[in-house]
């Protein structure tokens, strides 16, 4: 069998010591990340980016500790959801309202535990499914043409703006000035520069890295400015982290219903760990809540988002190793780390670095025991990460955003561009302009462009050609839907909610 | 108001932005379009984006007080003056400094804001340095 073959490579690649090491890294640093409630998985992986790059990591190692915060933070979120009701990242938003509510009662232990057993068979089907799913998908991308792939990132950005934000034009205009910033430097078709304003460090075109953490991590330090509290204070009883066979069996339902939903979630381009979570919280209430007991501690309200946002956070990945197209904004600075170790993700990536994508696969299995391991008896550590106060966190991580976008040209032009962003962050994200879209299309804008260009040149500057084929007028239709939907949904929904007036649904 | 002025700035941005991809010097062409149409169709995209929000504002955001903009104030110039001096004063210097700043705003105790900020730049410093191998500026003024 082809890729049971292909993962045992990939576990000989997971397993070498080095490999080993930065997986238990990622997986720890991102648990840390998780947990802290003013940085989010973006943050760190971007901060993180350039520090790959400058010590020189293998490609396969480097992108094996990063794709371990990434999933590493969506263990760590839960943590303090259930502990403090302060979620680590917004996919573990909804883990507050049972996970919590279970703590009050002195359920605090099976809750912990019932997320992270849940988390664990979640990333373990997402897992198989990247398996299964990954070299089918990426056989048929690799008959893609220009024309698909350029409907194919259309579709992937319509989907992010419809879902990134309220405000669809808002969100489209925070795409649109990615692809805006895309367009800077060297015109690789005809070596034309291109807004450089004579600049020669704007040549080689904005650094994604500078931009990511500018807007990611600079304007987090200046957001946290207006917070009136000081620090946090970790005070919550915990108790052994434990759980009766009796409540895994009852809570097995909804993490494997969490663990299926969030996968399909995350394929999607622009739906991301968030929304999986979200989602399952709402089917398992309809599922399950038959003696109206959501909301007062029940398991289930925290075993199926747990999963969801986990298997989501796997498969995000599918799109981002088949297609090279990412759906999130955790995944569209992945993509920007992998493009600048010189891999073209994409269906090609299958057959020209069979070890970097089977490594990563067979990587996310043995990290995924690593958090479980890792997270049972460790929680009550993770907490007292909570007792830093942020007059030293914010600091630390101010120092660390310098060292980072310094080290990628060891330019203080960065560093300046950086602090640009950040201020335009924070606006940004006070006036309700998404950030991750600005991320995605600086990423794929030039992708964009050259698929386009491409395009027109087969077919001799005819722009019929680019809505030919049946895939692409499926993707152009998909692109269309996605962007309107959300809508019609909205519109929808406030109707009913006028007629049923008083519930409030999630 | 606010997303008004806000459009209003980025209608400006725009029609530079079209603008100026209208102008660009074109040798030879590669393709049928060449480096003009992406950028222009980008603009023409985003025109209508920004009508849109011209037209139907968002209510308005609830935008700090005096006193969290003068904060914030600080901190941007700070990390603007952090960003000039790294490389003439060193890693270390610049670093225990702008942290020792940074954590008196956010309401530290400056005693210990010295203490931490003393604490993490050496460590930052050996430990990328020396662990990692990423090199960090020495500082001219020490004959880096």
């Amino acid at each position: 069998m082809d890729v049971f073959h292909s993962l045992m490579m990939g576990f000989s690649v997971a397993l070498r010591p080095l490999n080993l090491g930065v997986a238990f890294a990622g997986c720890l640093v991102g648990t840390v990340i998780g947990v802290l409630p003013g940085i989010g998985p973006i943050t760190g992986v971007a901060i993180l980016v350039p520090l790959t790059f400058a010590i020189k990591l293998p490609p396969e190692s480097a992108l094996i500790l990063l794709a371990g915060i990434y999933y590493g933070a969506m263990y760590g979120g839960s943590t303090t959801s259930i502990l403090l009701n302060v979620p680590g990242e917004t996919a573990s938003v909804v883990t507050t309202i049972d996970g919590y509510q279970m703590a009050r009662q002195g359920r605090a232990g099976p809750a912990l535990a019932i997320s992270a057993i849940g988390s664990f068979i979640a990333g373990t089907i997402s897992v198989i499914g990247l398996m299964l799913f990954g070299p089918f998908l990426a056989n048929v991308a690799i008959r893609f043409g220009p024309a698909e792939y350029l409907a194919l990132m259309v579709f992937a950005f319509s989907m992010i703006s419809s879902l990134a934000g309220r405000n669809l034009a808002k969100a489209m205009i925070s795409t649109l000035f990615g692809l805006m910033l895309a367009t800077v430097g060297l015109d690789p078709g005809s070596a034309v520069p291109r807004y450089t304003f004579g600049q020669l460090k704007l040549y080689d075109g904005m650094d994604f890295l500078v931009v990511a953490i500018g807007l990611f991590a600079i304007s987090e330090v200046l957001s946290l400015l207006e917070e009136t509290h000081t620090g946090q204070t970790a005070k919550a009883e915990m108790g052994k982290v434990y759980i009766s066979f009796k409540e895994f069996m009852f809570s097995l339902g909804a993490i494997l219903r969490g663990s299926f939903l969030g996968f399909f979630i995350g394929v999607l381009p622009g739906a991301g760990a968030s929304i999986a979570s979200f989602i399952s919280y709402t089917l398992e209430k309809r599922v399950s809540n038959r003696n109206d007991t959501f909301g007062k501690g029940d398991i289930r309200g925290v075993a199926g988002p747990e999963s969801a946002n986990n298997a989501a956070a796997g498969g995000a990945l599918i799109p981002l190793l088949t297609l090279g197209i990412p759906g999130s904004g955790t995944t569209a600075v992945l993509l920007g780390a992998i493009m600048g170790m010189n891999i073209v993700p994409g269906p090609l990536m299958f057959q020209q670095h069979p070890d970097v994508v089977w490594g990563l696969v067979a990587s996310m299995y043995i990290g995924n025991l690593m958090l479980l391991v890792l997270n049972l008896p460790l929680v009550g550590l993770f907490v007292k990460i909570l007792l830093i106060p942020n007059w030293f966190l914010i600091p630390a991580v101010t120092a660390i955003s310098f060292i980072g976008v310094y080290s990628v040209n060891n330019s203080p032009f960065d560093l300046l561009l950086m602090i640009a962003f950040g201020l335009l962050g924070y606006l940004m994200k006070k006036m309700d302009y998404p950030l991750a879209p600005v991320i995605l299309g600086l990423v794929l804008g030039e992708l964009m462009e050259t698929n386009l260009r491409r395009a027109l040149s087969l077919s001799g500057g005819d722009w019929g050609y680019l809505f030919k084929s049946p895939i692409s007028i499926t993707l152009w239709v998909l692109a269309f839907v996605s962007l309107f939907a959300p809508l019609v949904f909205r519109k929808l929904g406030q109707m009913k909610n006028e007629a049923v007036s008083g519930e409030d649904e999630l | 108001m606010t997303d008004r002025i806000t459009g209003g700035l980025l209608l400006l941005i725009t029609l530079g932005y079209a603008y100026m991809g209208y102008h660009f010097k074109v040798g030879f062409m590669a393709d049928p379009i060449g480096p003009k149409a992406f950028p222009l169709l980008i603009a023409g995209l985003l025109f209508l984006f920004i009508l849109y929000i011209l037209i139907r504002p968002d209510p308005e955001p609830q935008w700090p007080g005096l006193k969290i903009w003068l904060n914030m104030a600080l901190v941007l110039f700070s990390l603007v003056i952090y960003a000039y001096a790294l490389v003439p004063l060193g890693f270390i210097a610049t670093t225990t400094l702008e942290v020792t700043i940074l954590a008196v705003i956010f309401k530290g105790q400056l005693w210990k804001g010295i203490i931490a900020s003393l604490v993490l730049s050496l460590t930052l410093y050996a430990g990328f340095v020396f662990l990692l191998d990423i090199p960090l500026p020495v500082g001219k003024i020490f004959g880096g």
